[in-house]
């Protein structure tokens, strides 16, 4: 009963929202008002829980004197004190809510927090990505292309010359590592730009980088990301429809109950 | 040789400082490079232009500080267009702590065009269960939001009193870092009660959005700090603004950033390899 | 140079200096600014929770509203989603835990029958219908290309993805076709997020040298 009431009520709700999609009726519409009504009421109770285990925990680190536990009175002083300047004086305009706490602690301490993972980036970058394969050094151009296309840098560059800058990068390459390969795969760009230049009257095609960026987010990028929103939307009708099924119970947690 | 293997062991701090002071210097010494914009953000502002004067356009604040570099300029700019074609603005959110952006852009950018809160702009606020509340405004939006952000029941502002519902409204822009976001707004506001959808995004989700573009269930897309650049830039050339382009400003350094990370993998692409091809 | 003389901007700078400060190495100033995050972070989460969603959409119709203007019937229905809320305080009693199960079963019910049509028309049919049908093919020849170029990209990635028989033959060339597409699409990606990080440490730095040193106007 405490398994099988649950799963009843997931799949009477879950089937009468399927329904309801397709039914105008005022009475159909009435519950749809009603129960999105308490959904949204549900949901602020899901939110309280999740913040309530955050200080459990850290009540808990507190009262085991665990390593660390003396930044727990942080957490815990700076958790109450904002809740009884919010609760006490309301989200008025100038509330100190709004002007001391939300402008001065809370962004600048969140956007810093993100704002160093421009480093980790810079250094990731510099270090771990190698044109090991083909796919590797195709994925590296795409990015790029689109680096510089979508930036003022890239603005007024042409991108024949991009591909004579990549073709110069190679070449240096090739003449360090002494790669066979990477002189072929250079002799071939190279003879294909001279083509393209022959083709366009041996002046610099008016094909600039921003134009190609452009073509590269709208056409395979946009192809291969819409193959990846296929599959995301057929395994989340999927899993939606094992949960209302109930052939998807993790849920509801394991134990004997 | 030794240079490439002092090259891949060097210090991550030394790369720490160096992009730190190339990104810094565009700043202080701006390159003037300059912004011009590209087709999706034309593609939103026209949208927002052609609005009819009187109309209400709804802005979802679906961001929090971590963002409002990229976010918060596209903010501004669409709603300094919409005042100045003299368009409502209606805020609400999806993030519980983009909540307090929405209400500093709700209190900074009305008084520079005379708008008055209430009027000519009303912030909802925010609102738990992401899908149940564009579900719920998309019936009725004082069933959602009985109040406003500040407390005031939303039948004492006169601006709600022709805004019912989602149908009501032509064109909803969301500014979103990830989820809930635009693609909420696409999955719930947009099939079933067939709104237009513009979207703000952070530039790590800008290509997710092609699909959509390309579709046309997206009206526009204002792709990270760019974005908001491009935009400023449009309301600026209209006429509709003379206020500071915190976007704009940032794009030299956006640009020398990023030939520093190009470089960044190339040499590190040349030391590994020629390390790797010698040691072999 | 105009140094802020305002304690608040001195506040947020000396914060974004001590989590700068883990670019060198870990340390005490760090931590605690990481600790003060969470915690105001928690608190302003409880503040506009209340003042926002439970208080104008619970507590006040159900308690504090005269019956004139919310009637019993309406009251007594909004007893149901405050029981099924407390519910989930359950989770801190072993004994009662198992009564998360209903308010959970509500939701995820209610949830998944409402995301499935939503998400069969908006990013299957839809996006289907995107591939299938381009404006403009029959009117110029570029788009004719780049049209029948993403219908095979779609068609190409999509067979990549399928695992249930091994790539061969006419299989495994639309798979191989289907990486291209793919590494071209995450190095798109990669570039646009390196256009995010990079924004976001611009804007940290606008603030610092524009709001507290003084140095860009």
């Amino acid at each position: 009963m405490k398994r099988s009431i649950p799963l009843a009520i997931c799949l009477i709700m879950g089937i009468a929202m399927m329904i309801q999609f397709f039914v105008p009726h005022p009475a159909s519409v009435a519950f749809y008002d009603l129960t999105t009504k308490w959904v949204r009421i549900v949901a602020a109770f899901a939110l309280v829980l999740g913040t309530g285990s955050l200080v459990m925990y850290h009540v808990d680190k507190l009262q085991r004197r665990r390593r660390g536990w003396y930044y727990s009175i942080v957490t815990l002083t700076a958790a109450a004190a904002t809740s009884v300047i919010g609760l006490g004086w309301g989200v008025r305009p100038g509330s100190p809510l709004q002007d001391i706490i939300f402008s001065n602690l809370l962004v600048p301490l969140n956007s810093s927090m993100f704002a160093i993972l421009a480093f980790y980036m810079a250094s990731a970058a510099y270090r771990a990505f190698r044109a090991r394969t083909k796919e590797a050094a195709l994925l590296l151009v795409a990015a790029f292309v689109v680096m510089l296309g979508m930036v003022p840098i890239g603005a007024n560059v042409p991108f024949f010359w991009f591909l004579v800058v990549m073709a110069g990068a190679l070449i240096v390459a090739g003449l360090v590592t002494r790669s066979k390969a990477l002189f072929i795969g250079t002799g071939a760009l190279v003879v294909g730009l001279l083509v393209w230049l022959a083709f366009s009257g041996f002046k610099v095609p008016r094909l600039m980088l921003p134009d190609t960026a452009e073509w590269v987010l709208s056409v395979p990028n946009m192809a291969a990301k819409r193959a990846i929103l296929f599959g995301i939307a057929l395994g989340g009708i999927a899993t939606s429809l094992k949960v209302i099924l109930g052939i998807e119970r993790g849920w509801l947690g394991g134990g004997k109950q | 040789m030794k240079l490439f293997n002092y090259l891949l062991k060097i210090d991550r701090r030394i790369i720490y400082i160096v992009v730190g002071l190339l990104v810094m210097f565009p700043l202080v010494k701006p390159l003037g490079l300059g912004v011009t914009s590209g087709p999706r953000a034309r593609t939103l502002f026209e949208a927002i232009d052609a609005v009819p004067a009187g109309k209400t356009i709804l802005i979802s604040v679906d961001f929090d500080p971590s963002s409002m570099p990229e976010l918060y300029p596209m903010l501004t700019a669409v709603m300094r267009h919409a005042f100045a074609k003299n368009l409502k603005v209606l805020l609400c959110g999806l993030w519980v702590t983009g909540a307090g952006l929405a209400d500093k852009a709700a209190t900074e950018i009305p008084p520079e065009y005379g708008k008055k809160y209430g009027e000519d702009v009303v912030f909802l606020g925010w609102k738990a269960g992401v899908d149940a509340v564009i579900l719920g405004m998309g019936e009725n939006i004082k069933n959602v939001y009985p109040v406003d952000y500040y407390g005031k029941p939303l039948d004492s502002l006169p601006m709600m009193n022709t805004v019912k519902q989602l149908r009501d409204i032509p064109i909803v822009f969301a500014i979103s870092a990830g989820t809930p976001g635009y693609q909420d707004w696409l999955l719930y506001a947009q099939s079933r009660y067939g709104m237009r959808v513009g979207a703000g995004v952070t530039a790590v989700s800008a290509a997710d959005a092609y699909p959509y573009l390309q579709s046309g269930q997206m009206t526009g897309l204002l792709a990270g700090m760019k974005g908001g650049a491009e935009y400023e830039v449009l309301v600026q050339k209209a006429g509709y603004s003379k206020a500071y382009m915190p976007a704009v400003a940032a794009m030299d350094s956006q640009s020398l950033a990023h030939v520093v990370i190009l470089l960044l993998v190339i040499v590190g692409n040349v030391a590994y390899f020629a390390t790797r091809k010698r040691g072999a | 140079m105009h140094i802020s003389t305002s304690i608040l901007t001195w506040v947020a700078a000396i914060l974004t200096i001590g989590i700068f400060s883990f670019l060198w190495k870990d340390n005490p100033f760090y931590k605690f600014c990481e600790h003060l995050f969470v915690g105001v972070s928690v608190g302003y989460t409880i503040a506009i929770t209340w003042y926002n969603s439970v208080y104008p959409d619970l507590f006040d119709p159900l308690f504090m509203a005269p019956l004139s203007k919310v009637s019993l019937g309406n009251k007594l229905l909004l007893v149901i989603p405050l029981v099924l809320g407390l519910c989930y305080f359950c989770r801190f009693i072993p004994r009662l835990s198992w009564l998360i199960r209903f308010p959970m079963a509500f939701v995820l019910g209610w949830a998944s029958g409402v995301v499935i049509p939503a998400m069969l028309q908006t990013n299957v049919l839809k996006q289907m219908q995107g591939t299938f049908l381009t404006p403009g093919i029959f009117t110029r020849w570029d788009v004719l290309l780049w049209a029948v170029i993403s219908f095979v990209g779609v068609v190409c990635s999509v067979l990549y993805f399928f695992f249930s028989r091994e790539h061969k033959g006419a299989l495994k060339v639309a798979s191989e076709t289907g990486i291209v597409f793919l590494m071209v699409g995450f190095g798109a990606s990669f570039g646009y997020t390196v256009m995010a990080r990079m924004s976001l440490l611009i804007g940290r730095l606008q603030f610092m040298l524009r709001d507290w040193l003084g140095v860009i106007r």
